[in-house]
Parts: structure tokens; C-alpha cells; sequence
């Protein structure tokens, strides 16, 4: 008679020298804890999903809307001119309660789709996703390689604004006008060559001016002449119905380019608005290429 | 039991050389421990992050262990979306129009948190429906000098009076009769105490610079870079965050851009000439 054999001993539960079913099933509950720990926590707290919790960064939700803190202190310093540490408890509530307020009215204004009938929110709401692709374009901050490209294919917004100093003189003869423009080229002083030929000032143009302005006084054919003359020049006399003309450039300061450093800025601001304007041009074209559109037959 | 397995383990461990089991145990320990202080510090960091973002941002800075988190964390953004235009210092340039954020002086608001916050969030002409937006620098050397507004043109000798007003008002050298000539094409005709208050002192609601003191934000206050102001206009823009980064990270940036300004030690002096 064999004796008894002592059942064999239980391996160790945690020496990993040895397999262990008690170990791997230990293991295999305790990852099946922690997955479900994990989905539960972010099924109840991603953003879109029902929650009962408020999340950190937002004081209510209003049907799983959140209204955000940062809105809830700017409106209690728009409503209170102080800041959120000197409000009352009082006024956190009203703020509070007037979000709230507010945001269950633009829900239920959803829920009747207000922005059907009422013009107002139409154009609000036009503006608001105009407003949000253009947010899209302006975020990204361009290379100075893709600015300086653009610097150089737009060259011609970039200039300072030419400068005159220039005077339109008005003689009644030809004779007189073709007298004193020898005189003045010759170095003779304006008001005395006004007095020997009989002329007058016209007044258009007193002082130093740009030339948008210049162009504006003169005209735009005085000013095509005067922009040709150089400092210290004369023009030949022309007609003009009031009289015949001469102009006497004192000073003509062309436009200057700008280098890229000194347009940086602005190549920058431009730059963005451009984007600003293909995105939007992009966006209306993704609309609409989603869009079932039906035009009636008669405005085909 | 599992107490009486510990210390018999730390005897043996401490009496005798190892052997391959009380290795084995030592690594599940080890373990343990790691597992357990990961967890620790992501709860501790998730209860920080929540007070980061509960509380009054204006009273974060006084509530150092708070500051010292938002600050690491806000450096990682700061260079992430807002060195490649304010410089990895913050120290903004004078040549672009970019703001220095390690100054005392403050384009919009008064350097408070919540107005930095504001400035994170919604940006600067930044196309955003909240962003500020309510004055630009007219470029009066142009036919329009701003759009939708009734300001007229001024001619190159009213643009240099205004310069030389304004140096003069800086304390600068400048001729007295065109400083006066300055003045009041600044109090009229230009409509500049509009923006800028009729002390030349800025208005922070809107973000019109003071002209003052010693801070410019284009040039360096040279005739030429006051007169390239004037004529032909600023507008800079910074970009809105909102919907793009979460609160805890604009939380976090806006904190740390406060502490660029807020470093021990004086600051630049910008006490008014």
C-alpha cells in the first residue's frame, strides 16, 4: 500500500519564476478595474456627454452647455467695474443667474429658429462664422521667408507717400504766362513775377501737401504735369478755361519705397487679411458645395 | 500577514545576501511603489490643475505652490504660441510692434491677470466677436486715414508739428512753434485726445499707448518713427486662443506671462518725464 501522497503545494503567488493561475487571474481583474475606472471617468466627464459634474474651468451648465468661468468673471467686471475677489456673494449670484438666464433663451431662440425670421440675429450669426473662419487664418503666425515673398510681389503698397510743395500760377495771355515762366526759371522771386506779368495765385495748393491731396486740389491734370516736374522746375504754360496756367514746383519728394524691416507691419497685417479673405472665399465654397441650393427657374 | 512577509523580507534583506525570491519581491514592491506615487501625482496634479482653474485668476499669484505649477506648465505654452512673435523672453520688439511682457507697462488693462487672460483668450483685431477692437491707429497720410471714421487727411507739416509736439512732450528736443502748432492739431483737426486722452497719456480700455513716457511700442521714439506713426498708421494684432487651447492652458500662459512681468527686482524705469 503506497502511502498518501501530501497534495502538492500552491506555487507562490507572486514569484515570477513560477506560472500561477491565481496571479494571472488577480492581474487580469485588476486591469478589467482599473479599464472600467478609466471609461467610466471619461464617459462622465468629456465634453459633450451627460454629466452631473461641473467641470473645473466652467460655473454652470445649462442642459450639459457650459458657461465658462472666464465669461462669468468678465461679465461680473463688465457688470461691477471690480474684480471677481471684491464682488459680493450677492452679485455672483445675479451674474450668475443672468447667464443663465441668458443662455436658456439662446437655446430655446435655437429651438425656434429664430434666426429664420429675425434679421438681426441673421447678421449676427453671418458675422459670428465670418468672424470664426477668419479666427481659423489669423491664428498662424507666417515665416519671414513667406513674408518677405510677399513684401516683394506687392512692392508697390509699400512706399511712403511722395511729397510737393507747388504753386499754380494764372495768367490771362499766353504771352505773359510763356514771360514769366523764363522769369521764374531764371531764379526771378513769385510775387514779383505775379506783379510784372499779371498773374495770380490760384490758391489750390498753399502748403506742402501729399500727393493724394495735391492731386485732389489740383486736379488730375495740373497734378499729372506737377508730379513730372522736378524741384525747382517750371511747367510750360497750358490752358486751362479759367485762364492759362504755370506751375512752379518748390520741392517734389517722389514715393519711396519702404526696405521690409520699416513695412514688416504692416506686410504682416496685409498678409493676414489676405489670408483672412481666401479662407473665408474657401469657406463659402465648402458651404456651398455641401449645400442642396434649388434656385427657382425663372433666376437660373 | 502580509505585514510579518514585509519586515521577514527587510530582515533577511538587511541580515544576509538576497536570494532570488526576496528579489521577486522587492521588484513587486518596487512596483507597487512607482504605481502608487504615478497615481499620487496624477491626482495631486488633477487637484491642482481644477484650483488653477476654479479660482479668481487675480488672486492665483499670491498662492505660490499654484503659481509655481502654472508657471512651469504656462512656459510650454508661451513658447509653443507666443515666442515666435513675443521672442523666447517675452521681450517683444520695438522694430515689429510687438509688446515687451516683461515691462511694467501694459498696452490693455493694467497687467492684472484677468486682463492678460482677456488678451489669451480673445486676442487682438484677432477677428474674434470679444477680441479688443476698438481703435486702430489712423494712417494720416492717406486719403482714408481709417475706415468708418470722419478724421481728414493732415499734411506733412501737420504730421511734423505733432511729431515735434509729441518729442516735446517726451522731453525731447523739439522747435516750440511747431510743438504749438503740434498741440493743436493733436486737441483738434486730428482728433488725437480722442484715443490717446488730452494729456497724451493713452487710454488702456482701448489699448491707445501712452505717448509720454518711455516706452514705444514702434521705433524708438525717433522723429522718423513718430512721424512714420502718424502718416501711415498701426494696427497689430494678436491671435485668440479660445476654443483652441483649454482654459488650463490659457490659465497657465496668462499666470506665466504675469510672472515674466512680476520677476524680483526693479523694473526699467518708466516714470513719466
Amino acid at each position: 500500500m503506497t502511502p498518501p501522497t501530501a497534495p502538492a503545494a500552491a506555487p507562490p503567488l507572486w514569484d515570477p519564476r513560477q506560472v500561477s493561475a491565481r496571479r494571472s487571474l488577480s492581474l487580469m481583474a485588476l486591469g478589467a478595474l482599473i479599464g472600467l475606472a478609466l471609461a467610466g471617468y471619461a464617459l462622465f466627464t468629456a465634453r459633450g456627454t451627460t454629466t452631473f459634474h461641473v467641470p473645473a474651468e466652467d460655473v454652470a451648465l445649462v442642459n450639459q452647455q457650459p458657461i465658462a468661468r472666464a465669461d462669468f468673471y468678465a461679465q461680473l467686471q463688465a457688470t461691477f467695474g471690480v474684480d471677481s475677489a471684491h464682488t459680493t456673494p450677492a452679485q455672483r449670484r445675479r451674474v450668475l443667474n443672468d447667464m443663465i438666464r441668458e443662455e436658456l433663451f439662446v437655446q430655446r431662440g435655437k429651438e425656434l429658429d429664430i434666426a429664420a425670421t429675425d434679421p438681426d440675429v441673421r447678421t449676427a450669426m453671418v458675422s459670428a462664422v465670418e468672424q470664426m473662419a477668419a479666427a481659423d487664418a489669423v491664428t498662424s503666425q507666417p515665416s519671414d521667408s513667406a513674408l518677405q515673398a510677399y513684401f516683394n510681389a506687392h512692392q508697390d503698397r509699400y512706399a511712403q507717400e511722395g511729397v510737393m510743395s507747388v504753386r499754380d500760377l494764372v495768367f490771362a495771355q499766353p504771352a505773359d504766362a510763356a514771360g514769366a515762366a523764363r522769369a521764374l526759371a531764371a531764379g526771378a522771386p513769385i510775387t514779383a513775377t505775379l506783379g510784372r506779368f499779371r498773374g495770380r495765385d490760384s490758391g489750390r495748393e498753399a502748403a506742402e501737401d501729399f500727393y493724394f491731396a495735391a492731386k485732389i486740389h489740383l486736379g488730375a491734370a495740373l497734378f499729372a504735369v506737377a508730379r513730372a516736374l522736378p524741384s525747382g522746375a517750371v511747367s510750360p504754360p497750358f490752358a486751362q478755361p479759367d485762364g492759362v496756367h504755370l506751375l512752379y514746383m518748390a520741392r517734389n519728394a517722389p514715393p519711396q519705397p519702404f526696405a521690409f524691416a520699416e513695412a514688416r507691419a504692416q506686410v504682416l497685417s496685409d498678409y493676414r487679411n489676405d489670408k483672412v479673405k481666401r479662407t473665408t472665399a474657401q469657406y463659402q465654397g465648402f458651404l456651398r458645395q455641401r449645400a442642396n441650393v434649388l434656385v427657382a427657374g425663372d433666376l437660373r | 500577514m502580509p505585514t510579518r512577509k514585509v519586515a521577514n523580507l527587510a530582515r533577511r534583506l538587511w541580515m544576509k545576501a538576497p536570494t532570488r525570491a526576496s528579489l521577486s519581491w522587492l521588484a513587486w514592491i518596487g512596483a507597487a511603489i512607482v504605481l502608487a506615487w504615478g497615481a499620487a501625482g496624477l491626482v495631486t496634479s488633477g487637484r491642482t490643475e481644477a484650483q488653477l482653474v476654479r479660482g479668481d485668476p487675480d488672486a492665483i499669484p499670491a498662492q505660490a505652490p499654484l503659481m509655481r505649477f502654472a508657471v512651469t506648465h504656462g512656459a510650454g505654452v508661451f513658447k509653443a504660441r507666443c515666442a515666435s512673435c513675443h521672442g523666447a523672453e517675452g521681450k517683444g520688439s520695438s522694430a515689429r510692434g510687438v509688446p515687451d511682457l516683461t515691462d511694467a507697462d501694459w498696452l490693455y488693462g493694467a497687467g492684472k491677470v484677468s486682463d492678460i487672460e482677456k488678451v489669451a483668450y480673445y486676442g487682438i483685431r484677432a477677428h474674434n466677436p470679444r477680441s479688443w477692437n476698438l481703435a486702430v491707429m489712423p494712417a494720416f497720410a492717406r486719403p482714408v486715414p481709417a475706415a468708418g471714421e470722419r478724421l481728414q487727411p493732415l499734411g506733412p507739416g501737420e504730421i511734423a508739428a505733432v511729431t515735434a509736439y509729441l518729442q516735446a512732450r517726451g522731453g525731447q528736443a523739439a522747435d516750440p512753434a511747431a510743438a504749438e502748432a503740434g498741440r493743436r492739431i493733436f486737441a483738434g483737426k486730428g482728433g488725437c485726445y480722442d484715443c490717446h486722452a488730452n494729456d497724451a497719456r493713452g487710454d488702456p480700455a482701448i489699448g491707445a499707448p501712452n505717448l509720454v513716457d518711455k516706452v514705444w511700442l514702434y521705433g524708438d521714439g525717433s522723429r522718423l518713427a513718430i512721424f512714420d506713426s502718424i502718416a501711415y498708421g498701426r494696427q497689430g494684432m494678436c491671435p485668440a486662443w479660445a476654443g483652441r487651447l483649454s482654459a488650463l492652458r490659457l490659465r497657465e500662459v496668462s499666470l506665466y506671462v504675469f510672472a515674466l512681468s512680476h520677476r524680483p527686482g526693479p523694473h526699467p524705469d518708466m516714470s513719466r518725464p
